[in-house]
């Protein structure tokens, strides 16, 4: 677009308004095509399958697990609805964990659990075996989620791998990690920050991030971004 | 079954400088995963769930991740999230025979000319 004319008038610039693309075809965009056909061939899966996965995959993301934290903040009915029936208070939020994809659950799921956290008891969420994560509610794990070094960290030295994220947290509270599987998932229900008296759901929503509902945070005021930490290479990795 | 055996094609695969970092610097696109993820991500709870009832040929979930953390941080180490969880899902269905070297090898071929037709 170095030479772009028009003799219209118009207030907004052409260069800012296309977003750049990838113009070329990588050779594992082309392996993923190429898993996914070879095995729909076989009747491993159906293309339908796969796109309803897909889809799910798309469209999930922190903002129900955020909405339902604000709203358990703000309500002690539906908090203690969402202690008491985590499936039930979910549905309030939009997320049904007994059919989230449309074709019934990703796994075997069984059971989840809302964890919530008190002045003297903060607790953190892992999945030493794998990476299960209650995906209907928080999207996606991030990276360091699904790392072997997290995973095992996490449970053995629960204070300093909280401290790479830069939670300290003090020695009178106790840390407890709970470890999730492919049949029972939690979340970590955080305690509501001083400084958001008077504030709306909404406003609320916005300061619980991802972070907090897994326990490597603590929602502030004025924070609504996820902690960059790098994932950190296992050193005795799984099975060697 | 050696998990960790060497796959040339999968060495060449991952020896390509096509991963998303690079590739996305190279273009100026600040999405931070590659566009084929959720693709993968669908790829994988379809073939979760297709195998969670079969017996031992097929790949189980627990199977292939335990794998994929072993290969991520041995054979594809030098790859970054989530390449190294396309190309150790590759490696763990060609190890099991569940896809042949040849008819992948075929499949990338025939997919490029298509996708650059």
């Amino acid at each position: 677009m170095s030479e772009h004319h028009h003799d219209h008038d118009h207030d907004h610039d052409h260069e800012k308004t296309v977003k750049p693309m990838v113009d070329e075809i990588t050779e594992f965009e082309v392996l993923e095509i190429a898993l996914r056909e070879l095995c729909i061939e076989k009747g491993i899966f159906t293309a339908e399958q796969h796109r309803i996965y897909t889809e799910f995959a798309e469209q999930i993301g922190p903002t129900p697990g955020a909405k339902l934290v604000a709203k358990a903040w703000l309500d002690p009915e539906f908090k203690k609805l969402a202690l008491t029936d985590p499936i039930e208070a979910c549905l309030q939020v939009g997320v049904d964990w007994l059919n989230p994809t449309g074709s019934g659950t990703i796994s075997d799921f069984h059971a989840l659990q809302i964890l919530e956290d008190s002045p003297t008891v903060h607790h953190v969420i892992v999945c030493c075996l794998c990476s299960c994560y209650p995906r209907p509610l928080l999207g996606n794990s991030p990276e360091w989620y699904r790392s072997p070094n997290y995973r095992r960290r996490i449970v053995r030295w629960p204070r300093p791998v909280l401290a790479e994220f830069g939670l300290e947290i003090p020695d009178n509270v106790e840390v407890r990690i709970e470890d999730s599987n492919q049949k029972h998932r939690f979340m970590v229900m955080p305690i509501r920050p001083e400084g958001t008296e008077g504030w709306s759901e909404d406003q609320l929503a916005e300061i619980v991030t991802r972070d907090c509902m897994i326990g490597v945070a603590l929602p502030k005021p004025g924070v609504t971004t996820n902690v960059k930490t790098k994932t950190i290479p296992a050193i005795r990795p799984v099975g060697s | 079954m050696d998990i960790e055996q060497k796959i040339d094609l999968l060495e060449e695969i991952s020896g390509s400088n096509h991963t998303w970092p690079i590739i996305s610097a190279k273009y100026g696109v600040e999405n931070p995963l590659p566009p084929w993820k959720t693709s993968l991500d669908g790829l994988c709870d379809a073939l979760d769930r297709s195998c969670s009832d079969e017996e031992e040929s097929s790949l189980s979930f627990k199977q292939r991740r335990d794998e994929e953390d072993v290969l991520s941080a041995t054979r594809y180490a030098n790859l970054p999230y989530p390449e190294n969880q396309l190309v150790s899902l590759a490696h763990s269905l060609l190890s099991r025979g569940m896809i042949s070297k040849e008819e992948l090898g075929d499949r990338l071929v025939a997919i490029r000319a298509r996708l650059e037709a």
